[in-house]
């Protein structure tokens, strides 16, 4: 379902990409001198004479399913095979199906995914191949040089249609009511390749439903046993929650005990469903699939970024889905990605508001609300005003946020999750400088801090992948946690760390026998006291490890933020420790995790944002904002990669665009900000961080970590602490969700 | 009659921009011909006279001075003669006549105030919405 949309895209892209070398191709024997010959052979007898003896049919030149390429390492180990009369060379290995779809030719199947592993269980794959007694399983028969594969023969056609007969058998035919309706595989393919009448009359089978948890809707009488949400929870998610029961007719897909499905990735089950057997709950009798419009969008509640697709209808967000980045996300994504948008429609602020004397809010104009904030602000001293950002921010408006205070007078501006961090200096400080699909290489992992499960799920899962495929070993340094792969557990705190340093640490070994190592620290530890020494002892590892090479940077922090990163390189990091204690302006955009316990009485504060959160309570003047699906907005992932938000639906009540806000109160406060348009506050940027003009690209750290000086502080030998406490509620979107907040109910471990 | 009017063919699309000019010019005339009807219908002398609602055609036709296909032009026309049809079967009522026609998009209410002077189109366009 998912996948047809992210295939041509993928194609498109492509074929964009492959149309200029043609087009020149094309121009040259034009323009070139035509020599006056009329047989054109004559000219080059030997590629005439290799021709000849090869009448090869003139067939059109195929584009391969999906873009599929293929990479031949080594040209030795190409095999050709002829598809439909077509040759393709591919690598030794490789399945008749992936043959296939490099030939440009897409089999049908239900149980083959390309990032699962191969069951060969649903028979729709059968193709034809020459001297072969009977059709094959074309995704688990692996291709053999000069194998003839034929895909359009009566007998490939008859094998598929006999295949959706009998998987119809069973299959109840409630398309009307079914949610995947429209999306369907098995709709699709009986339509392509199916009967047009069925010869079964008996009862069909019905199965009972099982209870997955509030994510997944099950209707297990649809199931046609794929077994693809099986291996995917098994491989993928790393949670042994789904098997298989039973035999024959009598078979199905279920918990072995009455048990929810807790995983953080379990959302993924219902694309790669190919039938409605798992559907989304939340979105259970919603909409249809052909009323949506789709807006490609960046997740915003984790520091991954994943690649999202918004499905909206008029102004409402009615679902998200994952789109495919093989760098960050693949083509999976987290729960809290898939599910926060219910959080969207609640607890939202409409309204510009003004607390009055009685503690009350009132709705004002945008006109009364920026007159009074901006006299308010001119009253105070600039050393007491403080801005700080949420963690849902985009580069624009911090730009416009740092910029309007510096205007004021005032540099404390920070963002949420950076108040003890002053040091930006160094891009690589602060990155995941491997990149996210550079964990795949990397041998042995050293978690300093950090629970990706719950920070990052799909950097998670990134190493689960690597730890699955290549053994590689975990080592992690923190409170007890859950891991879905297999791991050391060093010890909890920074005396583990003092012990690896020092090489006095059986952990040592392991990194020091390992090709790429690659050190992840928690962005949890910027809160510690004394993070510089612990960063020290982390470089001095690194140094040890020799973990940061000219060809392998395995030296890794894993932000938490979707803002963070952006604000690192916009350089919004407070002047001093003490900041909020002598605030008396305090410019909240967005900001609902800062501690205000220590913000004096009188000091005014103005809440900037989408959800009436934590911050409100304290809050003097409101002004509504719009949410990340509302908003074109930069953001920049943990590994430094730039991506954009786009509109997908329009705002909310009165609400306006977090740089808009900014803008205008800098006018009416007399300190007109320079810019109106996206545009020109881009051109801002490009002169403080130009990554971040960048779409869609990583720029990594130039300079490693080893400019820094040598720091000596004082650890202390408090553990270190867990970050996140409920993976489902994180930000102001998630905890406004009533989905998420069944989740943490339901399936947070206790 | 404009009910029989609908069940007659579209005419065919003008051929060059001299012929869309000329239907509009037409439909203007038989827009200010039905004026006097209108007022009668509506009852609207007490808030407009007729040199006020034919300059208010006129401003709508001249809002489109700058379209040059006459395919565009036409299907505009059709969508005046639309709804002067409307107008003139009395399938409207009196506040839309008053408020398309006689107070304007802008409403009654017109903040012209000293406020707004010296102020930024940035500024100006924050206050009425979020898209521009």
């Amino acid at each position: 379902m998912g996948l047809g949309l992210l295939a041509s895209r993928t194609l498109r892209t492509t074929t964009i990409l492959s149309k200029s070398p043609r087009i020149f191709a094309s121009q040259d024997p034009s323009n070139a001198l035509r020599s006056i010959v009329s047989t054109p052979e004559l000219q080059n007898p030997e590629a005439a004479a290799a021709a000849q003896p090869n009448p090869t049919p003139d067939l059109p030149p195929r584009t391969p399913v999906a873009g599929a390429r293929v990479h031949l390492p080594n040209p030795d180990d190409a095999i050709e095979v002829f598809v439909d009369g077509y040759p393709v060379k591919i690598p030794k290995g490789m399945t008749v199906l992936q043959a296939c779809e490099v030939a440009g030719v897409d089999i049908p199947r239900f149980c083959y995914h390309s990032r699962l592993s191969i069951a060969g269980n649903c028979r729709m794959c059968l193709v034809e191949v020459e001297k072969s007694p009977k059709p094959v399983a074309s995704c688990a028969m692996p291709a053999l040089p000069g194998m003839k594969i034929k895909t359009d023969t009566p007998v490939a056609k008859k094998a598929r249609e006999g295949v959706m007969e009998f998987l119809l058998m069973n299959h109840p035919l409630d398309c009307p009511i079914c949610d995947q309706g429209g999306e369907c595989d098995l709709q699709d393919q009986s339509m392509a390749f199916g009967s047009d009448r069925g010869r079964f009359t008996e009862m069909k089978r019905s199965v009972v439903d099982k209870n997955l948890g509030p994510l997944v809707k099950t209707v297990m009488t649809r199931c046609i046993q794929c077994t693809r949400c099986v291996r995917f929870a098994t491989e993928v998610a790393g949670v042994q929650d789904l098997g298989m029961l039973g035999r024959g007719s009598g078979e199905e897909i279920g918990t072995y005990v009455e048990k929810l499905m807790t995983s953080e990735l379990s959302g993924n089950v219902i694309d790669i469903c190919p039938v409605g057997a798992l559907t989304s709950k939340p979105f259970a009798f919603k909409a249809r699939n052909w009323e949506l419009k789709g807006t490609e969008s960046i997740d915003v509640t984790d520091a991954v970024g994943s690649n999202i697709r918004i499905d909206s209808r008029g102004p409402e967000v009615m679902r998200i889905l994952p789109r495919l980045n093989e760098d960050i996300n693949e083509e999976w994504i987290s729960d809290k990605t898939r599910f926060c948008y219910d959080g969207l429609k609640r607890q939202r602020l409409n309204d510009p508001m003004i607390r009055g004397p009685d503690g009350r809010f009132k709705t004002v104009s945008w006109r009364d609300a920026l007159a009074v904030v901006a006299e308010i602000a001119h009253q105070v001293k600039p050393e007491e005003i403080v801005g700080i950002a949420g963690q849902l921010s985009d580069a624009e408006s911090m730009m416009a946020l740092k910029d309007f205070l510096n205007k004021m007078g005032s540099n404390n501006v920070w963002c949420e999750g950076n108040d003890m961090h002053p040091c930006a200096d160094l891009r690589s400080g602060y990155l995941l400088n491997s990149s996210i699909g550079g964990l795949e290489k990397a041998d042995v992992f050293l978690l300093v801090g950090t629970q990706p499960r719950v920070e990052a799920a799909m950097v998670n899962a990134r190493i689960r992948k690597t730890v699955r495929a290549t053994h590689a070993k975990v080592g992690y340094i923190g409170p007890a946690t859950d891991f879905n792969y297999d791991h050391q557990h060093l010890g909890t705190g920074p005396q583990t760390l003092l012990e690896i340093a020092e090489g006095r640490h059986p952990f040592c070994s392991a990194l020091l026998n390992a090709k790429n190592p690659a050190i992840i620290v928690g962005a949890g530890l910027f809160e510690r006291k004394d993070k510089d020494a612990i960063f020290y002892a982390v470089e001095t590892i690194a140094k040890l490890g020799k973990v940061v090479r000219s060809d392998w940077n395995g030296l890794n922090v894993l932000l938490r933020n979707a803002a963070q990163a952006a604000a690192l390189d916009l350089g919004l990091v407070p002047e001093s420790g003490k900041n909020i204690e002598s605030a008396k302006f305090l410019y909240l955009m967005g900001a609902d995790d800062v501690n205000l316990d220590k913000l004096p009485d009188d000091a005014f504060v103005v809440y900037q944002g989408h959800h009436g959160d934590r911050s409100v309570y304290r809050a003097n003047v409101i002004f509504p904002a719009s949410a990340f699906s509302e908003k074109e907005g930069t953001y920049e992932n943990t590994e430094g990669c730039t991506q954009q938000t786009l509109p997908a639906v329009p705002t909310v009540g009165d609400a306006r665009d977090d740089w808009k806000i900014i803008r205008a109160l800098s006018e009416v406060a007399g300190m007109q900000l320079p810019y109106d348009t996206p545009g020109a506050i881009r051109s801002r940027i490009k002169t403080v961080a130009p990554n971040l003009l960048h779409m869609d690209e990583r720029d990594p750290a130039t300079f490693s970590a080893s400019l820094k000086p040598d720091f000596c502080q004082k650890m202390s030998l408090t553990a270190f602490g867990t970050t996140v406490e409920n993976f489902y509620m994180t930000d102001p979107i998630t905890r406004a969700s009533k989905i998420m907040a069944q989740c943490s109910a339901l399936l947070l471990k206790k | 009659m404009a009910f029989t009017l609908r069940s007659v063919k579209v005419p065919p699309n003008s051929v060059s921009l001299e012929e869309a000019r000329h239907r509009t010019f037409d439909f203007f005339r038989a827009a200010c011909r039905s004026i006097p009807s209108v007022m009668e219908i509506y009852n609207l002398h007490d808030v407009t006279t007729v040199s006020q609602l034919r300059s208010t055609i006129a401003s709508e036709i001249r809002k489109n001075a700058h379209i040059t296909n006459p395919k565009v032009i036409d299907m505009l026309l059709f969508k005046g003669m639309e709804e002067l049809n409307n107008i003139t079967e009395h399938a409207k009522q009196r506040h839309h006549i008053i408020g398309q026609y006689v107070v304007g998009n802008q409403g009654l209410v017109q903040d012209f105030g000293t406020k707004d002077q010296g102020i930024s189109n940035f500024l100006k366009n924050f206050y009425n919405s979020n898209y521009f």
